[in-house]
C-alpha cells in the first residue's frame, strides 16, 4: 500500500468498525468490547480474543434515553444506544472500567438494556501507588480473567500474557512515534491523524502496528510541508469529522495531544517484570504507574503542568480544550488548565462537543479567535 | 428564576429532639470556628468519609456538602454557583462542588460560614466527582488532601479484596492525620466512638422506621433536616442521646395519635434523591397540600452504620447508597418501601448527581414493579435553583396523586 492507500485503510476502519468486527468473528476470534478508559486489553488479547474499542458514535440518541437522563455524557449514552440497536451483536462481552461516575452507570444500565452481551466490570483503585493499590488492581484483573473465561470460553495463561504485553508495548511505541512524526509533518491533516488513532482502538494491535510503521516510513521520507499554526489539543475525544475539517481548513497543525482516545492511552508501557513477578504483576505495575489523566486521582494536579510542558516541548502556540459535554472529570480540570496556560502566556480556548452535535460553527468561531490571538 | 421566599419559623421547644439536633448541627460549625480561633487545625470533610477517624483523633472538621445544602436552602446557591462559573467551572458540575469551590475563594457567605481548612478529608464512596472537587480545593488552597478511595462495587457483596484495600487506606489515613495534626489514635477512644456511632445509628433506624405506623408520626421532610447530624456527628454522645429522644418522641406521637405532618395523611410516598434545597418549601408544600406524606427515603437506611469491628466499619462504608450496584440498591429500597408501606415513589432526577440519577430510570422501574406502586420523576437540582421548574414539579406530583387516588378508589 502507498501512503494514500494506507490513510484510506485507516479511514475505512475508523468509519466502519463493524466490518472489521465481522471479520474477526468469522475468523473464530471472540470480540470483546472495551469501554474507555484503560481496560487491560493485554489480558483480553492474551486469551485469544480481540479487544475492540467502544467509545460510542456520532448518532442520535433514542433507545438510551430510557436509561440515561440527558445530563450524562454522549460517549456513554451512545455506547448503550449502539448496544440496544444491535450494532454490537456477536460480541462476547463489554468491559467497563469504572473510572468515572457515568461509566459506573453504563455497566448497571447495560445489564438490562443489552441482555445478550455480558457486562464485565473492571474496578480500579484510585490510590494506585501504595502496595495495597497494586494488590487491589491485581484482584480486579483476576476477576476480569474469571469473567472472561466464562463469557468467551477461553483460558488465561501468564506466558501468553507476556507475549501480548510485548505486542501492546510495540503498539504504544508506534503510536508515540506516529504522533511525533505527524507533529513534524503538517501535511498530515487533523482528519488523517484522527483516523490513525481511531482505527487503533478497533484493530488487533499487531496488525495496526504494522500499518502504522509502514505509514511512518512513508511520512519520514517526505519533505515536511510548511507548518500551520501549532496547537495542542486536549480532551477525551477528538474524532468529530466536522471539527477536524475546521482545524484543517483554518490551517492548524496538531503539534501534540492530550486526548484520552489518542496519545493519552499510549504514554505508559508495561515495565519488564522483576524478580518473581508474573506478567500479570507487570501489567498491574503499568496501571499503577499511570498519571496525568482526568479520571486518575491526581492530588498534585500534575496533569496541568504536563499539558503546558508538552505544549512547550512540541512548540505549540496555543491549547484547544475539546470538552465532551457533561464529562465532569474534564470540566473540573479545565479552570486549572486555563489558568496555567494564562500564566505561561499560552492562548487557550474551550470547545464544547458532544456526539449529537451537527453544527460546529461555534467551534469555528472559537478557533478563528484563537488564531487571531496567536 | 429566583429562589423561594421563606416564611418566619415557629419557635422550637428547647427540650425537643428537633431543637437538640439543630443545636448539634449548628454546634459543629461553632466548635470548629472556635478551634480555628484558638489556633487549632480544622479540616473539611466529605459527608461519607469515616467520621470515626477524625472523631477518634479529636479533630475539628466541617462538612462542605452540609454547608452547600445550607447555603442553597437559605437562597445563596445561585450567586455561589455563578462565582465558580466565572472562574471557568461548567454549570454542569455538581452544584455542591461549585458552591464549595466558590466559598474556598470568596471565604464568606451569609448562607453559612465556616472556617477555612488546614487539611482535607475526602472519600469517593458517594461519587468520583468528590475526588475532582477535593483535588481542586487542595491545589487552590495549597493544603494536604487525604483521600480514601472506596470504589463503586459492581457486585452484591463487598469482597475481601475491597475490604482489605479500604482497611489499609484507613490505617494510612490515620497515620497521615497523626503526622499532620500531631494528634494520636487511641483504641479505647475508637471503641467509644464506635459505640456512640452504633447507638446513634440504631436510634436513627428506629426513628425512621416509626413511619411504618399509619399515619406516620412524623413528616418525612424531618429526616432530611436531621440527616445533618447523622452526617456530621454520629460518633458523638450527644448525637446518640438526641436521636434516642427523637425516637421516643415519634413513639409518643404515635401513641397520642399525633404527627409532625400537619393535616390528614391521605397518601404515603417514598422520595428518591437528595432534596431540592433551594426549593424545599415548594417541594414540601406540593406534597402536603395534597395530603401526601413523604414517609421514607433511602437515607432512612443509608445512615445505619452498624458494625462490630474495624473490618465491619470498612464494609459499612463500602455499602453506602452510591457505592452499590443496581440490584443491591433496588433491594434496599424495595425492603424499605414494603416495610414502611408506601403508595407511590417520587424520584428527583438531580442534575447535580450523575451517579445517583444515572441508573435511576431502570432502578425506579424495578422498584415500582416489585412494590406495585406508581413511579413519577421530576427534574431538579440539590443546590442550583436554576435547574428546577415549579410548574413541572406540580404537574408531576398531581399526576402521581391522581394515580394513587384511582388505585385507592379501586381497592
Amino acid at each position: 500500500m502507498n501512503k494514500k492507500e494506507l490513510f484510506e485503510k485507516f479511514h475505512e476502519i475508523a468509519t466502519h468498525p463493524e466490518t472489521l468486527m465481522k471479520r474477526y468473528i468469522d475468523e473464530g476470534k471472540p470480540v470483546v468490547l472495551v469501554a474507555p478508559v484503560y481496560t487491560p486489553e493485554e489480558i483480553i488479547h492474551s486469551m485469544g480474543c480481540v479487544p475492540m474499542g467502544a467509545w460510542g458514535a456520532d448518532i442520535q440518541l433514542n433507545e438510551a434515553k430510557r436509561y440515561f437522563p440527558a445530563f450524562i455524557c454522549s460517549i456513554v449514552q451512545s455506547i448503550l444506544e449502539l448496544g440496544m440497536k444491535g450494532v454490537y451483536k456477536g460480541a462476547s462481552a463489554l468491559v467497563v472500567p469504572s473510572l468515572c461516575d457515568s461509566l459506573k452507570c453504563l455497566g448497571e444500565n447495560w445489564k438490562y438494556g443489552v441482555k445478550d452481551i455480558p457486562f464485565i466490570p473492571m474496578t480500579y483503585p484510585q490510590n494506585r501507588k501504595p502496595g495495597y493499590g497494586h494488590a487491589f488492581t491485581k484482584a480486579g484483573y483476576e476477576r476480569l480473567i474469571s469473567d472472561l473465561e466464562k463469557a468467551a470460553g477461553k483460558t488465561f495463561d501468564d506466558g501468553a500474557l507476556g507475549e501480548s504485553i510485548r505486542v501492546y508495548n510495540d503498539h504504544n511505541q508506534a503510536m508515540r512515534d506516529f504522533a511525533t512524526i505527524a507533529s513534524k509533518h503538517p501535511e498530515v491533516s487533523a482528519s488523517e491523524r484522527s483516523d490513525v488513532f481511531k482505527s487503533a482502538t478497533f484493530m488487533e494491535k499487531s496488525e495496526h502496528t504494522k500499518l502504522v510503521r509502514e505509514l511512518i516510513a512513508y511520512i519520514t521520507e517526505e519533505e515536511p510541508a510548511k507548518s500551520g499554526t501549532r496547537i495542542l489539543i486536549s480532551g477525551i475525544l477528538a474524532d468529530s469529522p466536522a471539527l477536524n475539517d475546521i482545524i484543517d481548513e483554518l490551517g492548524f497543525t496538531i503539534a501534540a495531544d492530550d486526548v484520552a482516545a489518542q496519545s493519552r492511552q499510549y504514554t505508559v508501557d508495561a515495565p519488564d517484570k522483576a524478580g518473581n513477578e508474573s506478567n500479570l504483576d507487570a501489567l498491574v505495575n503499568k496501571f499503577c504507574n499511570m498519571d496525568n489523566c482526568s479520571v486518575l486521582y491526581d492530588p498534585d494536579k500534575k496533569r496541568v503542568n504536563m499539558i503546558t510542558n508538552k505544549a512547550a516541548f512540541a512548540e505549540a502556540q496555543g491549547v484547544v480544550v475539546i470538552l465532551t459535554k457533561f464529562c465532569d472529570p474534564e470540566e473540573f480540570d479545565y479552570p486549572l488548565i486555563k489558568k496555567a496556560c494564562d500564566e505561561r502566556g499560552l492562548p487557550c480556548v474551550l470547545i464544547e462537543v458532544d456526539r449529537q452535535m451537527e453544527n460546529m460553527e461555534q467551534a469555528r468561531t472559537m478557533l478563528q479567535a484563537l488564531k487571531e490571538m496567536i | 428564576m429566583a429562589e423561594e421566599i421563606k416564611k418566619p419559623k415557629r419557635p422550637v421547644d428547647p427540650n425537643s429532639a428537633k431543637y437538640k439536633l439543630g443545636q448539634i448541627a449548628a454546634g459543629a460549625y461553632a466548635d470548629a470556628a472556635e478551634a480555628k480561633a484558638r489556633g487549632e487545625m480544622v479540616g473539611w470533610c466529605s459527608s461519607n468519609f469515616p467520621v470515626e477517624i477524625p472523631e477518634t483523633l479529636g479533630l475539628y472538621v466541617v462538612y462542605p456538602e452540609n454547608q452547600a445544602a445550607g447555603i442553597a436552602a437559605r437562597g445563596y446557591g445561585q450567586e455561589m454557583c455563578e462565582t465558580a462559573e466565572s472562574d471557568g467551572y461548567s454549570n454542569d458540575i455538581c452544584a455542591y462542588a461549585r458552591i464549595s469551590l466558590a466559598y474556598a475563594k470568596v471565604k464568606k457567605c451569609e448562607g453559612q460560614d465556616m472556617p477555612q481548612p488546614d487539611f482535607l478529608l475526602c472519600c469517593n464512596n458517594i461519587c468520583n466527582c468528590m475526588i475532582k472537587w477535593y483535588e481542586n480545593l487542595s491545589r487552590e488552597l495549597n493544603i494536604p488532601l487525604i483521600m480514601i478511595d472506596i470504589p463503586f462495587n459492581p457486585d452484591y457483596e463487598v469482597s475481601d479484596a475491597e475490604t482489605l484495600y479500604v482497611k489499609e487506606q484507613f490505617f494510612d489515613a490515620i497515620k497521615q492525620l497523626e503526622k499532620i495534626t500531631g494528634k494520636k489514635w487511641s483504641e479505647n477512644r475508637f471503641r467509644q466512638v464506635m459505640e456512640y456511632s452504633g447507638r446513634t445509628s440504631r436510634a436513627w433506624l428506629k426513628a425512621a422506621g416509626c413511619a411504618h405506623y399509619s399515619p406516620s408520626p412524623f413528616n418525612g421532610f424531618d429526616l432530611l433536616n436531621h440527616m445533618a447530624v447523622m452526617v456530621t456527628a454520629r460518633g458523638k454522645k450527644e448525637a446518640a442521646e438526641a436521636m434516642e429522644l427523637l425516637c421516643k418522641e415519634y413513639e409518643e406521637n404515635h401513641e397520642k395519635g399525633e404527627s409532625t405532618f400537619r393535616g390528614e395523611e391521605k397518601y404515603r410516598i417514598m422520595f428518591e434523591g437528595i432534596a431540592c434545597w433551594p426549593w424545599l418549601r415548594v417541594t414540601s408544600t406540593g406534597l402536603k397540600s395534597r395530603g401526601i406524606n413523604m414517609v421514607t427515603t433511602i437515607y432512612a437506611d443509608a445512615f445505619g452504620f452498624i458494625y462490630d469491628d474495624f473490618d465491619g466499619m470498612c464494609r459499612a462504608y463500602a455499602s453506602v447508597p452510591n457505592a452499590i450496584n443496581l440490584e443491591k440498591a433496588r433491594d434496599k429500597r424495595v425492603a424499605l418501601a414494603k416495610e414502611i408501606g408506601v403508595d407511590g415513589l417520587l424520584v428527583h432526577t438531580n442534575r447535580s448527581c450523575k451517579l445517583w440519577s444515572g441508573f435511576m430510570y431502570e432502578m425506579s422501574r424495578q422498584i415500582g414493579e416489585a412494590c406495585d406502586i406508581p413511579v413519577v420523576s421530576f427534574d431538579g437540582d440539590q443546590a442550583d435553583p436554576r435547574n428546577f421548574s415549579e410548574a413541572q414539579y406540580d404537574t408531576r406530583v398531581q399526576g402521581l396523586t391522581e394515580i394513587m387516588e384511582s388505585r385507592k378508589a379501586a381497592r
